[in-house]
């Protein structure tokens, strides 16, 4: 069984049909890259994952390790192990680096003291395990996120993330406006996150980067996908890569 | 980041208590500094009774960033609650009646905000500014038998758990110029009770998820937050100090009508909290101070008079210039600029040494 299987879905933002009958499987502990040109539907399919709105799931289904996930609100997906990354300003630029790592922990206490039924009480990766892979994090704890570089920001974003009970991180264009040093170490990252055990499905328009760590690979244009393989199956398809991604 | 809340929060306590006793002595007394700002000590317990508002208001507005147009609702209602107790009950024990106005307060907002956080952004501040008038109305009209429209209830609680006059001063402080009398110790008692409370929530998960809310509430619910709940959380605490506050002026005016209901009395909030400074929790009673000494002290100066509305908006506008997170702030921000001089001397000492 996948991770994570995508069944067919339509999704729609108000009456504009974006992604058309959308079928992905990601199996546990890969790196699955989701490319496209851009408008192609890649956030809008994490945005479906993440259980945010718009856009609507119409039809069909996503299932997360069996469980039937389709339409539950960000608040229920996140405690069962799925965390979105999101692209551009990805952090809480007035809270500090600490406070922003808190908060995963905050929002797991809150809801257990309210008797909410999350899926799951385990915690994610400790503070110190997130200062330990990211010293950058550790050296700037008390000043606030919107102080950071770019990289910065992304690390922290990902480092929240790893709070979380993350058993599937979705990263939405990780590398957007980074220097190509940066975007090293967000690999490296990635790549320490998937060896740890857990799962990444990495949207990038970078399709070059993103390849080079991927596992496998899906292609998406104008909502529907065109090509589904192993990133070296992508990487050898001239075709698919010129027609559908420019490089 | 639990160690050492409690001896922020003791020393934060205990600034509080020093300005409430130092207060009224500085504003009414004090050789010349009271001379200077011409104050009054009846106008001390009306400072800090708005000053519970706005800071109640600013957990909302301030911290979880909900722009709230209703709140008279909940000061009027917390009003209203003493007034009908005293008046139509004849009940003799104010701060029974205080302790009931938070209730109606929280009970009220649990309402208006359930059905107001609906819809974000304007629609909220347009849907809680519709029901706080449907509730002036209600009060005006209807309820008019209990309420006595703008003409009001006069209160006769005169006195403070049936023996003590709450007017009178107290025996050994007023002499000397301190507190000015029992219902101004009441009301600084209530004001470090919601100082406590409003700071310990802020220190708690509560403030952070507030905070949280108000940078992004998408990027919160990722996280796994059900915004919504905590909006309404938020909501219902600034309705609790706005009840306390509406109940502690209904006993300060003697009197409770449909008027604290009125939506102008949600605004004079917004703009309290604006001038103090949004997000600073004290800078609400900066503001009240601040619009309360125009209204009753500025307004009595022949040459401003009526005009004290008009040099309300250019101090206002003012404010906003030169410190867009009000008065509290700036001051703040002039504390760490004198503190981070030091700082940026020091670093340019050693980063000489280093070279």
């Amino acid at each position: 069984m996948s991770m994570l299987s995508v069944d067919g879905i339509d999704a729609y933002y108000d009456e504009s049909h974006i992604l058309r009958e959308l079928s992905m499987e990601v199996e546990e502990g890969e790196i699955c890259a989701l490319l496209g040109r851009n408008g192609a539907g890649k956030t809008t399919t994490l945005r479906c994952i993440a259980g945010a709105t718009p856009p609507q799931v119409r039809r069909g289904s996503i299932r997360f390790r069996g469980e039937d996930i389709t339409g539950q609100p960000a608040e229920d997906v996140a405690p069962q192990g799925i965390s979105l990354v999101p692209e551009e300003r990805r952090v809480f630029p007035n809270l500090t680096v600490e406070e922003n790592l808190h908060l995963p922990e905050v929002a797991r206490n809150v809801s257990n003291r309210f008797g909410r039924s999350v899926a799951t009480t385990e915690s994610g990766m400790s503070l110190d395990d997130v200062y330990d892979d990211f010293p950058r994090l550790d050296e700037r704890r008390n000043q606030t996120a919107g102080t950071l570089s770019g990289g910065e920001q992304q690390m922290l974003a990902i480092g929240r993330a790893l709070r979380q009970p993350t058993q599937m991180l979705l990263l939405d264009e990780p590398y957007e406006g980074l220097a190509p040093q940066i975007i090293e170490t967000v690999e490296r990252a990635i790549e320490r996150i998937r060896d740890s055990g857990r799962t990444i499905l990495l949207v990038e328009q970078n399709a070059v980067a993103a390849t080079e760590i991927a596992d496998s690979a899906y292609v998406i244009d104008a909502g529907e996908v065109v090509f589904d393989g192993t990133a070296d199956e992508l990487a050898a398809d001239e075709e698919t890569r010129q027609r559908y991604l420019g490089v | 980041m639990s160690p050492r809340v409690p001896r922020d929060e003791l020393r934060v306590l205990g600034l509080t208590a020093l300005a409430v006793l130092a207060f009224p002595y500085l504003f009414a007394e004090a050789p010349v500094v009271s001379d200077v700002l011409n104050g009054y000590a009846g106008l001390a317990t009306p400072i800090l009774i708005w000053g519970i508002f706005v800071m109640g208001y600013d957990l909302l507005h301030g911290y979880t960033g909900l722009l709230s147009f209703g709140h008279a609702a909940f000061w009027g209602a917390g009003g209203m609650t003493v007034g009908a107790l005293i008046h139509h009950a004849e009940f003799s024990f104010p701060l029974v009646a205080v302790a009931l106005a938070v209730i109606v307060g929280i009970l009220l907002a649990a309402l208006i905000g359930y059905l107001s956080l609906r819809r974000g952004g304007i629609y909220f501040a347009i849907l809680t500014l519709a029901f706080g008038q449907m509730i002036y109305y209600t009060m005006l009209g209807p309820a008019g038998q209990l309420t006595n429209g703008e003409d009001g209830l006069i209160l006769d609680a005169s006195s403070l758990f049936g023996v003590i006059p709450l007017d009178a001063g107290l025996p050994v402080l007023t002499p000397l110029g301190i507190i000015p009398s029992w219902l101004y110790a009441v009301t600084g008692v209530l004001t470090l009770v919601s100082v406590a409370v409003a700071y310990r929530i802020l220190q708690s998960p509560y403030g952070l998820v507030f905070k949280a809310i108000r940078e992004n509430e998408q990027r919160a619910s990722f996280v796994g937050l059900n915004v919504w709940r905590y909006k309404l959380a938020a909501f219902v605490a600034s309705g609790a100090f706005a009840g306390l506050a509406g109940g502690l002026h209904a006993l300060q005016a003697g009197n409770a009508s449909a008027s604290p209901f009125y939506w102008i009395v949600s605004g004079d909030v917004v703009i309290m909290s604006i001038l103090g400074g949004v997000g600073t929790l004290f800078g609400g009673f900066i503001g009240a101070g601040i619009y309360l000494y125009m209204d009753n002290v500025a307004s009595s100066i022949g040459l401003i008079g009526d005009r004290w509305h008009l040099l309300l908006g250019v101090l206002f506008v003012v404010i906003v210039w030169l410190f867009p997170d009000g008065v509290w702030g700036g001051l703040r921000r002039l504390r760490s600029m004198v503190g981070s001089d030091d700082t940026t001397h020091t670093q340019t000492t050693d980063d000489g040494g280093n070279d």
